[in-house]
């Protein structure tokens, strides 16, 4: 066993254990989720097999998670799973609730960023796969496009003061601000590196010494007794290399919709990368002058859930990335490089905290792969449970 | 793989008619609005399955678990809600109990 994954196994009994003596009440809530999905991906060639484009075959996505409600302003989250990065923590932090209006939160944590990070988990999210913008591996051609703008979830270590304002029974404002170790890359400063930013390997310890700071508003009305609106606005910037030169930029607005038990949303991230441009023979452009040493990578997509029983969801969904900028020699993207996905969907309760999902999706890509293929096509079949 | 998606679908079909939640129908008239809110409320960011299957009983403990829910961004759970919250899960609670009390030996 991953010694690290033993550590984080007994701090997580620990600290159950610890709150589980003095809480006369045991208030804590062991939660799980599984989700096994199998992605089919019909395009194998001899030269490019499809398991080298995206992750073709079967899927896990686990995760256990212990609340504890120490006091009425106390209460303490650790969550360890294991999906895309093997065994991970991404949840172990005190939440200290003074008021609705300020909290402090401490530990490892995803910061509030966006509409979609709160349902990351798959057993809360009714789609086989995240929005592109969040995507971290279920996207065709991952590698060539390094993921989305923010993969989620994105836990880090630090400090997040949020908060929530009810202006009667009517409108709910919620804010967050947040100073966390950010994302990481390597000396060569290209793009983020989201396998190192979330690698065990340096304890968890920032590779430049230099927090992220970011911050989220939105407002929640609620427009009759079934409806509500929410919208929102996040953004994070920070460094990323070790000599803490280079920064990025993550800016994402979002509008959700509720009717009943019908979503529909909307939401839109960009990040502005810097890269090193020390070297301008690994590109495969000129570079300008002034101003070029930066990419722009936008995500959006829009989304409905449409409730057909009590135990049938129909799902659809458009999602895309466009990337403007630079690129490497090698890389078969180009200055300007577009994808766009069309996914349908059902998932399909068969018992209470069981459900089945089922989708096909169409891949439109700007820039030709395997064969001059501008268009994929994929299939995902999964179950999830939780309880 | 279609053998898989055919065996999947056939157990769907075949278990079509399972619910996340409650069928109201079987609740006193008085509970169907409160769970009314609940199902409403809850299911926005998770499955209706995380509380019922929770196995809490307690309703102070219930009290700490919504007020934490309520606080939750963009979670439409005003204070008019919260009651009507927690008067459910009272209720559900106490017929749980009742139901462990009959299966218990």
């Amino acid at each position: 066993m991953n010694a690290r994954w033993l550590v984080a196994t007994i701090v997580a009994g620990g600290l159950a254990g610890l709150f589980g003596r003095r809480a006369a009440a045991v208030e804590r809530n062991l939660a799980g989720s599984a989700q096994f999905d199998y992605h089919f991906v019909p395009n194998s060639s001899s030269t490019l097999p499809a398991r080298q484009v995206p992750l073709d075959g079967f899927t896990t996505e686990a995760a256990l998670k212990v609340a504890v409600d120490v006091s009425s302003k106390l209460s303490a989250n650790v969550k360890v799973c294991f999906g895309c990065h093997g065994f991970e923590l991404p949840m172990a932090y005190f939440d200290y609730r003074v008021a609705d209006e300020l909290n402090f939160r401490i530990g490892r944590f995803s910061p509030s960023f966006g509409n979609f990070n709160l349902r990351h988990d798959p057993a809360n999210h009714k789609f086989s796969s995240k929005p592109l913008p969040y995507d971290m591996g279920r996207m065709l051609r991952m590698r060539e496009w390094n993921l989305g703008v923010l993969p989620s979830p994105f836990p880090d270590s630090g400090l997040e003061i949020n908060g929530t304002h009810w202006f009667g029974l009517k409108a709910q404002l919620d804010y967050a601000i947040y100073a966390v170790n950010g994302f990481r890359g390597d000396a060569s400063g290209q793009d983020l590196d989201f396998q190192q930013s979330r690698s065990r390997d340096a304890y968890y310890v920032d590779n430049n010494g230099r927090p992220t700071l970011g911050a989220r508003l939105s407002l929640t009305v609620k427009a009759g007794e079934k409806a509500d609106v929410s919208f929102g606005a996040s953004g994070m910037h920070g460094t990323f290399d070790p000599e803490n030169k280079l920064t990025y930029t993550i800016v994402g607005a979002d509008l959700a919709f509720r009717f009943d038990r019908t979503n529909v949303r909307f939401e839109w991230l960009a990040r502005r990368q810097e890269f090193d441009a020390s070297d301008p023979s690994i590109f495969r452009y000129a570079l300008p002058s002034t101003g070029g040493d930066f990419f722009v990578k936008h995500g959006g997509y829009a989304e409905i859930e449409q409730p057909l029983s009590s135990s049938v969801d129909l799902l659809f969904r458009v999602d895309g990335l466009y990337r403007k900028g630079n690129v490497f020699a090698a890389s078969p993207l180009r200055r300007q490089s577009a994808v766009t996905r069309f996914t349908l969907g059902t998932a399909i309760v068969l018992e209470r905290g069981y459900r089945v999902k089922v989708s096909g999706e169409y891949w439109d890509f700007s820039d030709p792969g395997e064969g001059g293929r501008h268009s994929d096509l994929g299939l995902h079949v999964g179950l999830v449970g939780t309880f | 793989m279609r053998l898989l998606s055919a065996a999947v679908l056939a157990l769907a079909a075949g278990c079509a008619g399972a619910s996340e939640g409650m069928e109201p129908t079987h609740m006193p008239s008085e509970a169907q609005e409160d769970y009314a809110v609940f199902a409403r409320r809850c299911s926005k960011c998770h499955s209706l399955a995380r509380p019922l299957q929770s196995g809490i009983e307690s309703d102070e403990w219930w009290q700490h678990y919504v007020a934490r829910m309520r606080a939750m961004p963009g979670s439409g759970i005003s204070a008019d809600d919260e009651v009507k919250i927690l008067r459910f899960l009272h209720y559900y609670s106490a017929e749980q109990h009742k139901r462990h009390a009959k299966e218990a030996p």
